[in-house]
């Protein structure tokens, strides 16, 4: 691991204790870890840690691994936050031999980091200031893999992101403004290094299982999977199941989704294949110009939910977001809040011009650049931010999918679909189905997902792949990867651990059980029937009920708190 | 929870892959429920106690099977290899423990291995399985193994004749009195062309429930289709034959729109047998003996290693001809569609049966009903040949 004070420029590369490495895997487990001691600072205190972190399966040819999680406080959310990006930089992080970079204090003058296996240093970076994601990942190019943010870093957006060179994001929390505040422009990645694989035959078969099993779920190679027309894929299916926020989320459905649909972006871009280092699913999608095309959460929130049905417009508002280093579901998200505060969704045209004076702060980009739960606050309309502990709610409406409502609330980093990520069996029929409109059993499926997906997040695998594949077969990976035996319920009881440690630094720092809720509009107002699906609003009462299960099931008391204050002490 | 609990004993009964009465399904929610005969619904308990998992279903099979693979496997496996394609694609292997082993903390020692595999064989108690996202998974993860061991079981007794006391008795109760002939007598279909879309639904709804009531499919295992105009009508993934409602995705064959993406698995291959034979209606199931039947080949020599998926030969079982092919984006999409026009069916290597119907269901139901018959006419004639 590699630390890096950013106030004196000191440098120092250090052992992870292997046993650390046991009970965390890696990625979001070890940066979640690293966090322990400072866990409540403010996100903006220099002293704040930043951790990028690999997981043990980086830098082997198991699919979709080549990824890493960045893990430090929210300045959006005030949680824990983590996020998992793909690309190269994880796997040429690996190739310098390091599993993490820790980045704490605060750089006098703008900087970047610059790692290869041979060493590191820190570059002035005065002269890259100011410039865009791409501008600075061109200008970096010739020093391997790039992470870097934007001006919407440097500025402070609270919903910034640190960027991939190759368009990969670590996206939502605003992860750049904490990289801006510490005037670290971008950190650089190469290396030469090779990782071993202890029993090459167990890997070898596990990974022809996993990829076998892609093969078979049609949510990844089939004619209509992710891998051909990339997350797009659902905007027909969202419609089709009457849940795509529409107007910000007055309306589950929206009659102009089919201009951004995976065919008409296809039709109109070529959409060319591409992926993270080594994917063979490689959902990602490119124009036949070499831009990056947006993702399903973009085409539906630039789309739907501000009532826009212009592909062109979409695209546009996806380019100036990633050349501006933020977020595209939260600033989406918080134009269309403001959009229903004002009476009026910004068109089209407006929101371009609206995204750079978000990213300069500028003008009423000022006051946008807060978020959602702030603008709305600051306009005496606090209800009309559709976030969860102030993180802005993605394109799948609660009220079409209940073990989804109940994971937003739960979520220990806020509103988002990945922790618990239960479209995959309430809608995605992944590994089986479960009934959408239904609460019943969903706390236990919640929690144990929950927890598997912290575990996926530390070894570092892509959620896309657990589509089709399981940790049954993952674990045989990283058996054949390391020589140690894992079987799924031990990666499991690690997921427990952290997703236990996140909630308790959570808790720490103020949130309770009232922060586990979702706006009221979705217990209150109906999703749009029709086509014989009803899309009644949320009972609240089942919702709550659902809610304390859960909390039992985790072993926390009724009103979400732990039992008692000893449970870091008696964590590895 | 409890109603749950019913419907999946219930349907373990009805496609009779446990013993009268010898099952226990155990579900936890915030607290843990469980039913069936004592003895296996307080090991379903005791093992889901150790899981925590949504469900645990412990059974005895209706067929000794898994327990004659148990005994016959080497005194040091620890799991027996079932090379159907749906082991090799979803279970690996199917771990197994001994009487031996069970003897101190049989839940604890059956959970061990569940914390790896999703089903195991339990010498002297049956099969149990875990559901480790919802309890119906339990249920069918049952149901694979089940069929998994049956299938290994009739092809090893083929290969290599009866090993131990009792089996051959146990062979002729299974021959003589628990199979039963398949037969479409008695249900009616619609005539086709059938067009209009709710007409279609509730036929494909009838005859995904016509063939689990029949035992052509397992309910989990097999997909339904079928085209009218520039629509294809496929039941979705993961979902279950007789229980069709709201589960069929309309898909145009012009690809305008993606929602399809929760069809089948086998939308690619359902397609292709639609452009390349005219056929109105697809059923696909994993009959038992056709299985098994498509994995026993005496070509001599033959370099093929992985005969399931790299097989380029078209043999022929009768005059249904029998193809290799991974499930979903691998090889079945591409090689049935040439060989199943002419006889309007066709078997996929260690994997199941596809058959057509150029109006209606009608043909293709009996077509599959004809071919597992076949099937098993044939298994017993070398059988009898073999002794
Ligand atoms: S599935 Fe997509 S996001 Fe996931 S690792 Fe592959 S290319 Fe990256
Ligand atoms: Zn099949």
């Amino acid at each position: 691991m590699l630390v890096v004070d950013l106030s004196s420029g000191r440098t120092l590369r250090e052992e992870i204790p292997p046993e650390r490495l046991r009970a965390y895997l890696g990625g979001r487990g070890l940066g979640v870890r690293l966090l322990r001691e400072r866990h409540t600072l403010s996100p903006f205190d220099p002293a704040m840690p930043v951790v990028f972190a690999v997981g043990p399966l980086c830098g082997t040819p198991a699919p979709t691994s080549a990824r890493l999680s960045v893990v430090s406080r929210s300045p959006l959310t005030g949680t824990v936050y983590d996020c998992s990006a793909g690309g190269r930089f994880a796997w040429r992080l690996r190739a310098a031999g390091l599993l993490a970079i820790l980045v704490e204090g605060r750089s006098p003058r703008p900087v970047v980091l610059a790692v290869t296996s041979a060493g590191e240093e820190l570059l002035p970076a005065e002269g890259l200031w100011a410039k865009t994601v791409g501008e600075t990942a061109r200008a970096l190019s010739d020093r391997g893999s790039v992470a870097a943010i934007g001006p919407a870093g440097e500025n402070g957006v609270l919903f910034s992101n640190v960027m991939m060179g190759e368009g990969n994001a670590v996206g939502r929390g605003g992860l750049g403004a904490v990289l801006g505040k510490k005037n670290l422009k971008a950190v650089t990645v190469d290396g030469d290094r090779t990782v071993p694989i202890a029993d090459r035959e167990r890997f070898d078969r596990a990974r022809a299982d996993v990829l076998r099993l892609f093969r078979a779920s049609p949510v990844i190679f089939g004619e209509f999977g992710i891998s051909g027309y990339g997350t797009p894929a659902l905007v027909d299916l969202m419609r089709r199941r009457r849940m795509a926020p529409t107007e910000n989320f007055r309306h589950t459905v929206f009659d102009g989704a089919e201009a951004y649909s995976g065919p008409a972006i296809r039709a109109a871009y070529g959409a060319e294949k591409e992926g993270c280092f080594g994917c063979p699913i490689r959902c990602r999608k490119r124009a036949s110009d070499g831009r990056s095309l947006p993702e399903y959460e973009t085409v539906s929130h630039f789309g739907a939910l501000n009532g826009i049905s212009d592909l062109h417009a979409i695209v546009r508002s996806n380019d100036a977001c990633n050349d501006l280093g933020m977020d595209t579901i939260s600033a989406a998200a918080t134009l269309s809040a403001w959009g229903e505060a004002r009476g009026r969704f910004p068109s089209p045209e407006e929101i371009v011009t609206l995204l750079h004076d978000i990213a300069h702060r500028r003008g009423e980009g000022d006051l946008l650049a807060e978020g959602s739960r702030r603008v709305a606050e600051a306009l005496g309309k606090p209800e009309l931010s559709m976030s969860v502990k102030s993180l802005e709610l993605p394109a799948y409406d609660p009220r079409g999918a209940y073990g989804m409502a109940l994971a937003y609330a739960t979520s220990n980093r806020g509103g988002c679909h990945l922790p618990a990520y239960s479209i995959s069996h309430e809608i995605l029929r992944k590994p089986v189905a479960s009934d959408r409109f239904s609460f019943s059993g969903k706390a236990r499926m919640i929690k144990i997902a929950e927890d598997a997906n912290a575990a996926v997040d530390s070894l570092v695998a892509c959620r896309f792949a657990f589509l089709g594949a399981s940790l049954e077969e993952y674990a045989e990976l990283l058996a054949g990867a390391t020589g140690e035996h894992r079987d799924p319920k031990s990666l499991e009881e690690i997921g427990e651990r952290i997703w236990l440690t996140e909630r308790f630094y959570n808790a720490r720092n103020g949130f309770t059980r009232a922060d586990d809720d979702l706006p009221a509009r979705f217990f209150t107002e109906a999703g749009t029937e029709g086509e014989g699906i009803d899309v009644p609003p949320i009972d609240r009462a089942r919702f709550g009920e659902e809610l304390t299960k859960y909390y039992r099931i985790r072993g926390l008391r009724d009103d979400g708190s732990f039992p008692d204050d000893g449970f870091l002490e008696r964590q590895p | 929870m409890r109603s749950l609990i019913r419907k999946y004993a219930g349907k373990l009964h009805r496609d009779r892959s446990v013993a009268d009465g010898r099952v226990g399904i155990a579900a936890l929610d915030d607290v843990m429920i469980s039913e069936g005969a004592p003895d296996l619904s307080r090991l379903a308990a005791d093992v889901l106690s150790r899981l925590s998992c949504p469900g645990v279903v412990a059974a005895s099979p209706s067929l000794p099977f898994a327990e004659f693979l148990l005994r016959r496997a080497n005194a040091g496996a620890e799991a027996i290899v079932p090379l159907d394609t749906e082991t090799r694609t979803f279970l690996h292997d199917i771990p197994i423990v001994r009487r031996e082993e069970l003897a101190g903390d049989p839940a604890g020692a059956i959970a061990a291995l569940l914390s790896g595999r999703k089903g195991v064989i339990a010498e002297g108690v049956g099969i149990v399985a875990s559901g480790p996202v919802t309890l119906e998974q339990a249920y069918i993860h049952y149901s694979s193994v089940f069929h998994a061991c049956h299938v290994k079981y009739i092809l090893d007794v083929l290969r290599e004749g009866f090993l131990l006391p009792g089996e051959e008795e146990a062979f002729r109760a299974f021959r003589e009195t628990f199979l039963r002939p398949l037969t479409a007598e008695g249900l009616s279909f619609r005539a086709g062309p059938l067009d209009a879309p709710e007409e279609v639904l509730s036929e494909i709804r009838a005859v995904g429930r016509h063939t689990v009531e029949r035992g052509l499919v397992d309910s989990f295992f097999g997909n339904i289709s079928y085209r009218a105009g520039d629509t294809i009508y496929i039941s979705q993934t993961a979902a279950s034959l007789d229980e069709l409602s709201g589960c069929i995705d309309p898909v145009p064959t012009d690809n305008r729109s993606t929602a399809g993406i929760t069809a089948s698995s086998e939308l690619p291959a359902h397609r292709r047998i639609y452009e390349a034979t005219g056929a109105r209606a697809i059923l696909h199931g994993h009959p038992k003996f056709a299985v098994a039947m498509s994995m026993s080949c005496d070509v001599k020599d033959c370099p093929v290693e992985d005969c399931w998926k790299d097989c380029t030969r078209v043999r022929m079982l009768g005059d249904t001809p029998v193809v290799a092919g991974e499930i979903g984006a691998g090889g079945l999409a591409v090689r049935v569609p040439p060989v199943i026009g002419g006889p309007g069916k066709a078997i996929v290597y260690g994997h199941g049966v596809f058959t057509t119907g150029r109006d209606g269901f009608e043909e293709a139901f009996r077509s599959m009903a004809d071919v597992e018959n076949r099937c098993r006419e044939e298994y017993f004639r070398r059988l009898d040949a073999r002794a």
